[in-house]
């Protein structure tokens, strides 16, 4: 009887720890609950007020002047916007597996997804500051125009969530190679990879914004 | 621990669709001219990308309630605010002028 209560147990807890499989809703720590800590909520929902002011301004700015905003994308580097989006999304993906395999008990792995995911962080800011001196070459700089302005002001203001993020994620990774984040507990883990992803999350509005929308 | 599988799972399912439409938005920005249809397009690719990125990689599809009201409203306020500020451009010029 023991030994059949343990092998329900043993085989429903792989089920509940299989993230990205499509049982997440048994899943006991996401379901109904807070991902991570209310803390990080709080932190995110600044963020993104303070982002949407940012989109406020944009939209204000496009209406008093829809010249420069239709033109100004058109001389902005779209593959250095198209592969920071791509370096986000497959770092919020790495982010989202490592946090599989701690699910799962493979603090290893898991550390591995995770330096992947600051790889893509870090390939984020070279691509960013490659772009920057791209601008400079073709004349591109904060008072060029009114579109410019704004540019430069969003990206570098997400540019630096991206690198303070980055950090985030390596202090994960020390507590993972510590082991203070394990299977049973990692709430500080899914603290930070809902940073993390809320980082991209804005992206995904300002990449539009800033490189495709005229 | 456990032996993780590898499968194509949810997770590498939406990485994957995320990445297509982000080459689908650059190759708009590359080639068509500007529209209202566009400008639809782009908010719905917007609101697609963010609700994947919600629900899957951040885990809010069954996660507590009011923050996924708030977040899901986020993405759905700002893709409408792009295309009525696109629409009214020239009303929303008028009411903020000093």
């Amino acid at each position: 009887m023991i030994t059949q209560t343990s092998i329900e147990t043993t085989a429903s807890t792989q089920q509940f720890y299989l993230n990205g499989t499509g049982i997440v809703n048994d899943e006991p720590e996401t379901i109904n609950k807070i991902p991570g800590n209310r803390a990080v909520w709080v932190g995110i929902f600044a963020e993104m007020t303070e982002f949407a002011l940012f989109f406020l301004v944009y939209f204000i700015a496009k209406a008093h002047y829809p010249e420069e905003f239709n033109q100004g994308p058109l001389k902005l580097n779209t593959l250095a916007g198209m592969l920071n989006t791509f370096a986000l999304i497959s770092s919020s993906y790495f982010v989202a597996k490592a946090l599989a395999e701690i699910r799962l008990n493979n603090p290893e792995k898991s550390i591995t997804w995770l330096w992947r995911a600051v790889f893509c962080g870090g390939l984020y800011l070279v691509i960013k500051i490659w772009e920057y001196h791209w601008n400079i070459d073709q004349g591109i700089t904060t008072n060029t125009n009114n579109f410019y302005t704004v540019y430069y002001y969003l990206t570098f203001n997400h540019l630096l969530h991206v690198f303070w993020a980055s950090g985030s994620l390596l202090w994960a990774i020390r507590q993972l190679k510590f082991g203070n984040y394990t299977q049973q507990h990692h709430i500080g883990f899914t603290a930070i990879a809902c940073y993390w992803h809320m980082v991209d999350l804005a992206w995904v509005i300002i990449f539009p914004l800033l490189y495709v929308l005229r | 621990m456990t032996k993780s599988v590898a499968t194509f799972n949810t997770l590498d399912a939406s990485w994957l669709l995320l990445m297509l439409v982000t080459s689908a938005n650059a190759f708009i920005a590359e080639t068509a001219e500007p529209s209202l249809a566009i400008t639809a397009l782009i908010c719905g690719s917007i609101a697609f990308k963010g609700r994947r990125i919600m629900d899957y990689f951040m885990e809010l599809n069954h996660a507590n309630s009011t923050i996924q009201f708030f977040m899901r409203s986020y993405f759905h306020v700002f893709q409408a605010l792009i295309f009525l500020s696109d629409l009214f451009a020239e009303e929303l010029a008028q009411i903020t002028s000093l």
